[in-house]
């Protein structure tokens, strides 16, 4: 039914805007209109205080504006109209945690990505190094996820103990039954930030897998896509990129993540 | 019924790797159940008895146990023995008991159980062990108590009585109930899947997370599980009527409860 409603948007959008080139339609208009989450911190949420939509997505949001030198509209989404917005022309660019999957790729354009949500792993301190190590270890990973499916995919040598959820797990990994414990970067640092003695544990700074999060742009609007492609490449260069993380997840952060992935690491 | 109308209605057949999967969680549910059953009759004897002490310092904290036992969810008892005890246990023993050993027979290696399997086998033994005892000592009540004193009068210590004329004929009388822990042993190893053990209910969720054959997966599971269940009984029917053969007791006993 979702496929169906995106693709009789696509017929719709197509009929408007057939011969149109959206990024002169974003200047003569003078607003670039962006879809953020607006309840999914700390890509795009409400700010308690401002009542305004903040987060990494937004900041990024910003820099494109102001590159395009217009004005920023945020438009709040959840995660299924993400594609129906684009499609009908409703926005312009969605940022909104958007993973690159080929599924989507058929309805919308990516452009590179500007983050990456990785497959990571919880140990003691001083444990755990080098992904070499993972086939040596027992490993606790939360049944029935990706996580845990990769993770036997890639190393086979690895004990793997699966538990209900992430809280068994990690009950296992403080009493010493398994050594690590494999999830989502972000979710690790969150279940970290409400373990009492968290000094004592640590995320090395490696992942296994990648979700690649880019910026979704309506189909075939190649000159909007060289654009934004482009100024994601120098906000890596002039350091902007690793400010704009840091914000969020820097060592002064309540939820600190090591920065892996860099802008342009995947093209 | 054709193959391709048989998948139209079960979906897609599984690919043999998970049948794989499957067979070796079937091999630990089967290998753990019977370590559970037969360490779970020793320990049933042995509470039986001592619940049976005229000494109320061993009799007490023994029936105290059974009840504690027999009154708690084995959920919980499992997550207590992997989880809670573990916290108490010197790391030096956690560390030892958490990575792999091996005994090279030269023939073939055996390799020593992780602890997941231990806590499991621990917990299930003390559930299934304290059901025996009470099982046991429904048996022991049945057996007509003028066998104890006549026994005694012709000179067999209590030891003696216990063992050669009261149990054999208690074993007959408890067998079916037991044979029904034995089977409950048998089901209730699935749940040893929530510490982490493979067995065969955790193999069929693997393999479900990994295929998306729900039907076939969980399917395959149950058939496995009914075929344990049914050989078990079976096998204990059988040894039953042989022992009834070899006695005078009455056709009917131990057929109750």
């Amino acid at each position: 039914m979702n496929k169906f409603f995106a693709a009789t948007l696509m017929v719709l959008a197509s009929f408007g805007s057939a011969h149109a080139d959206r990024l002169d339609d974003i200047k003569k208009a003078g607003v670039l209109k962006v879809a953020a989450f607006d309840a999914n911190p700390p890509f795009g949420y409400v700010d308690a205080a401002s009542k305004q939509i903040v987060g990494l997505d937004v900041d990024y949001a910003k820099i494109l504006a102001e590159k395009l030198g217009v004005k920023l509209e945020i438009k709040p989404t959840n995660p299924a109209n993400r594609i129906p917005l684009l499609v009908s022309g409703s926005v312009d660019l969605v940022l909104a945690n958007f993973t690159i999957t080929e599924e989507r790729a058929k309805q919308v354009d990516f452009s590179i990505p500007y983050f990456a949500s990785g497959q990571q792993f919880l140990a003691k301190k001083g444990t755990l190094s080098s992904p070499d190590q993972l086939n040596t270890l027992r490993i606790g990973a939360d049944k029935g996820t990706v996580n845990e499916i990769v993770l036997r995919r890639d190393f086979p040598k690895a004990t793997i103990v699966s538990y209900d959820d992430t809280p068994f797990a990690f009950t296992a990994l403080r009493n010493g039954n398994v050594q690590a414990i494999t999830q989502d970067g972000p979710k690790l640092i969150g279940l970290l930030a409400n373990v009492p003695d968290k000094e004592n544990y640590e995320i090395p700074a490696f992942s296994i897998s990648n979700d690649y999060i880019g910026v979704g742009i309506p189909k075939g609007e190649a000159r909007l896509k060289d654009l934004v492609d482009k100024t994601l490449l120098e906000l890596e260069d002039n350091g902007t990129a690793a400010k704009i993380y840091d914000a969020w997840f820097g060592p002064k952060t309540t939820q600190p993540l090591a920065r892996i992935f860099k802008i342009g690491d995947k093209i | 019924m054709t193959l391709s109308s048989l998948s139209a209605v079960f979906g897609e057949p599984m690919a043999w790797r998970y049948f794989a999967w499957l067979l070796e969680g079937f091999a630990v549910t089967v290998v753990l159940s019977a370590a559970t059953c037969a360490s779970a009759s020793l320990l049933g004897a042995v509470l039986c008895s001592l619940k049976a002490s005229k000494h109320r310092v061993l009799a007490l904290p023994v029936r105290t146990m059974i009840s504690a036992l027999r009154n708690t969810p084995l959920l919980v008892q499992l997550f207590f023995w992997y989880f809670g005890i573990s916290a108490f246990l010197p790391s030096a023993v956690m560390q030892w008991l958490n990575t792999p050993h091996t005994l090279d027979l030269h023939i073939v290696s055996l390799s020593f159980p992780g602890f997941e399997a231990i806590a499991a086998f621990f917990a299930l033994t003390l559930y299934a062990g304290s059901y025996i005892a009470e099982e046991l000592q429904a048996g022991i009540n049945q057996v007509d108590k003028r066998q104890e004193e006549t026994a005694r009068a012709l000179g067999f210590n209590r030891f003696q009585c216990f063992r050669l004329i009261i149990l054999p004929q208690a074993i007959i009388f408890a067998w079916m109930p037991i044979t029904g822990q034995y089977l409950n042993t048998i089901k209730n190893t699935s749940l040893a899947m929530a510490i982490g053990v493979a067995e065969l209910s955790y193999a069929s969720r693997q393999v479900e997370t990994e295929t998306f054959l729900t039907f076939q997966a969980f399917g395959v599971a149950t058939v496995l599980y009914i075929v344990a269940v049914c050989l078990t009984e079976a096998a204990a029917s059988r040894l039953h009527s042989k022992r009834m053969m070899r006695t005078s007791l009455p056709a009917t006993a131990g057929s109750g409860t």
